[in-house]
């Protein structure tokens, strides 16, 4: 437990320390929200500010969290991992302290948007929202954390993880509900919003912070909160459910695939040329 | 006395190539170890097999009794590494690189601050505990390593070319550490070389070329084996020096300026030198060095150790 803490911690300060990451996570929420307040003004949903900023919040833990964990592949090229490796934590708290720090950046990113949302109009009727909406951002922080993982660990070079990442995240983030409504989608692209994970953490997420968990099914499903699949409606609690095993999945996968690393096959990037 | 590391027809190839072809040596608890070859000879390969990062292809790899594939928690306990490549967290500060080393290897959190400046100590470098590791040049850098290497005090320290790269100076403090540290904690050193004299320093000198071990022994033993002692007379009457070397059964060769004379019977040398007492003008004894020993069984030089 002492080493997952201290390895979040050392990623934590790294993040801080890197001043021209630190501004732009900083300035990029009040991009988003300039940006995407201007399309979901007209729109007919009750509420639209909120609804918006519950989905920038989500997609940005989403983003973050699957970002951080790819720091992991630079602490391979630059052979600190090496350090890590060779010493004798067990691989299982290494990789806790990666996801702990995905999760706890993307959780803060996600905050600062709710934070400056509270000054453009998010209301929230009692502050235990606000709790449950932290804990729901850790969750998912943790759940994409296990996928960033998988992805870094399988990719083992950070160029290819970054096409990888924007190959994969530019079309989740679209497709999830998040900033466009899938209602907006062709119908082809609303069923493969309908296998994206991130659909189902935005659905959720916006349940919490919009305060709906008591709503009627039928209200849920026509604000997106819950979808209607062949007969079969997912509410809310069964897209936790279903968040809850895909990162369970991943964060077992990412963790075996981390523990498997042979460093004699990890291509030999460039932090590994450095040469005494 | 048991060895502290034992390897049995160690066998490591990547892909289809053999970079570690069947090798097999021990290493005496509390000795300095060394490896010597040239660029590419599986020096690394054989470093990183027996501290569990790499997986081995054939054979037994032991530390201290436990098996380096099935025993790894064990085994990385009882080990530190200062790897060829830097593996230091550059934006952290050195202080903060040797504070997270405690916490990996569970260092009580009583003894920490006190540890951090004791290596910190050995190399010469407290003031720079607070510094950033980029901050650092290449040769402090080193030091860092080799400090956080020591600070879990293992039984075993693996130094992959802990020197190159580094000014005299430092050079001769950090094997002045290396030969202490054995001495007084009995930690048993394993490192690799390109230079000659530092290799002479060493207990025992396995010389790798092409993935084998072509010669293993102490240094005193594999010089008496393999090198001659050589004597580089020059005179003023070639002529007679070389009917004396005739007469005297010395082989030698001529060169241009210089005659090298074998030296491995003195008496009859001082004799020819004896008769030469009046017109010889310079005259050089030469002791054979690892590198002669390199060349006599690779029959080749060791690049960078040439210089030594
Ligand atoms: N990860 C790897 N993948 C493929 N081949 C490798 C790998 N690492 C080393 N080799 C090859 O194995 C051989 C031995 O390499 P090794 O690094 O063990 O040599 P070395 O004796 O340490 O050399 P040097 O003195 O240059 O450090 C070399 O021919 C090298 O090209
Ligand atoms: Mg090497």
């Amino acid at each position: 437990m002492k080493t997952v803490l201290a390895l979040c911690m050392r990623n934590l300060k790294e993040f801080v320390r890197n001043r021209t990451r630190l501004i732009f996570s900083i300035i990029f929420p009040f991009f988003f929200i300039y940006v995407f307040s201007a399309i979901f003004r007209n729109d007919y949903i009750e509420n639209p500010i909120s609804h918006m900023l519950a989905g920038i919040a989500i997609a940005t833990v989403f983003d973050f969290s699957l970002r951080i964990s790819s720091t992991t592949i630079d602490d391979m090229a630059s052979g600190f991992m090496k350090e890590v490796l060779v010493s004798p934590v067990s691989r299982l708290s290494v990789a806790g302290g990666q996801f702990l720090s995905s999760a706890v950046i993307g959780t803060m990113q996600g905050l600062l948007i709710i934070i400056i949302g509270f000054f453009i109009g998010f209301r929230i009727t009692t502050p235990l929202t606000i709790i449950y909406m932290i804990l729901a951002m850790i969750f998912v922080g943790f759940v994409f954390a296990g996928f960033g993982l998988f992805l870094a660990t399988n990719t083992k070079s950070t160029q290819t993880f970054q096409v990888i990442s924007v190959a994969i995240t530019m079309p989740m983030t679209f497709l999830s509900g998040a900033y466009i409504p899938l209602e907006h989608l062709p119908p082809t692209l609303t069923y493969i919003s309908y296998i994206n994970p991130l659909t189902y953490a935005v659905a959720l997420f916006r349940t919490i912070s919009l305060e709906r968990l008591a709503t009627p099914q039928s209200q849920l499903i026509a604000e997106e909160l819950a979808f209607e699949i062949g007969g079969f409606v997912v509410t809310p609690w069964i897209s936790a459910l279903f968040l809850l095993g895909f990162g369970a999945l991943f964060l077992l996968l990412s963790t075996i695939s981390f523990a498997r690393t042979d460093f004699s096959k990890v291509s030999r990037g460039a932090g590994e040329q450095i040469d005494w | 006395m048991n060895p502290i590391i034992e390897v049995k027809n160690f066998t490591k190839r990547y892909g289809k190539f053999t970079a570690v072809d069947n090798i097999s040596f021990d290493v005496a608890e509390g000795s300095i170890f060394a490896f010597l070859g040239p660029n590419g000879a599986g020096k690394s390969t054989t470093i990183n097999t027996l501290c569990t990062i790499f997986e081995k292809t054939e054979g037994i790899l032991r530390i201290d009794g436990k098996d380096v594939s099935t025993q790894k928690s064990e085994v990385r306990r009882a080990i530190g590494v200062v790897f060829q490549d830097s593996t230091l967290d550059k934006k952290m500060t050195v202080e903060e690189n040797l504070k997270m080393h405690c916490v990996f290897y569970s260092v009580p959190k009583s003894e920490v601050n006190e540890r951090i400046s004791f290596v910190l100590e050995l190399v010469e470098l407290s003031e720079w505990r607070k510094k950033r590791v980029s901050a650092l040049s290449g040769g402090m850098k080193r030091r860092v390593e080799i400090a956080r290497g020591l600070i879990h005090y293992p039984k075993v320290l693996f130094l992959d070319e802990p020197t190159t790269g580094l000014d005299p100076q430092t050079r001769a403090h950090i094997w002045e550490y290396i030969v202490k540290l054995q001495k007084e904690k009995n930690i048993t050193m394993f490192l690799t070389t390109h230079y000659m004299d530092e290799a002479e320093i060493c207990n025992q000198v396995a010389i790798m070329d092409g993935g084998k071990i072509v010669a293993n022994d102490t240094p005193f033993a594999l010089k008496k084996q393999y090198t001659k002692d050589r004597a580089y007379i020059t005179t003023e009457r070639p002529e007679e020096l070389e009917r004396l070397l005739h007469t005297y059964n010395l082989d030698y060769i001529k060169k241009p300026k210089y005659y090298r004379v074998d030296a491995c019977n003195i008496p009859t040398l001082l004799q020819v030198l004896g008769e030469q007492k009046d017109v010889i003008t310079d005259l050089e004894l030469k002791k054979g060095t690892l590198n002669d020993v390199f060349l006599e069984i690779t029959g080749k030089e060791i690049r960078e150790g040439t210089k030594s």
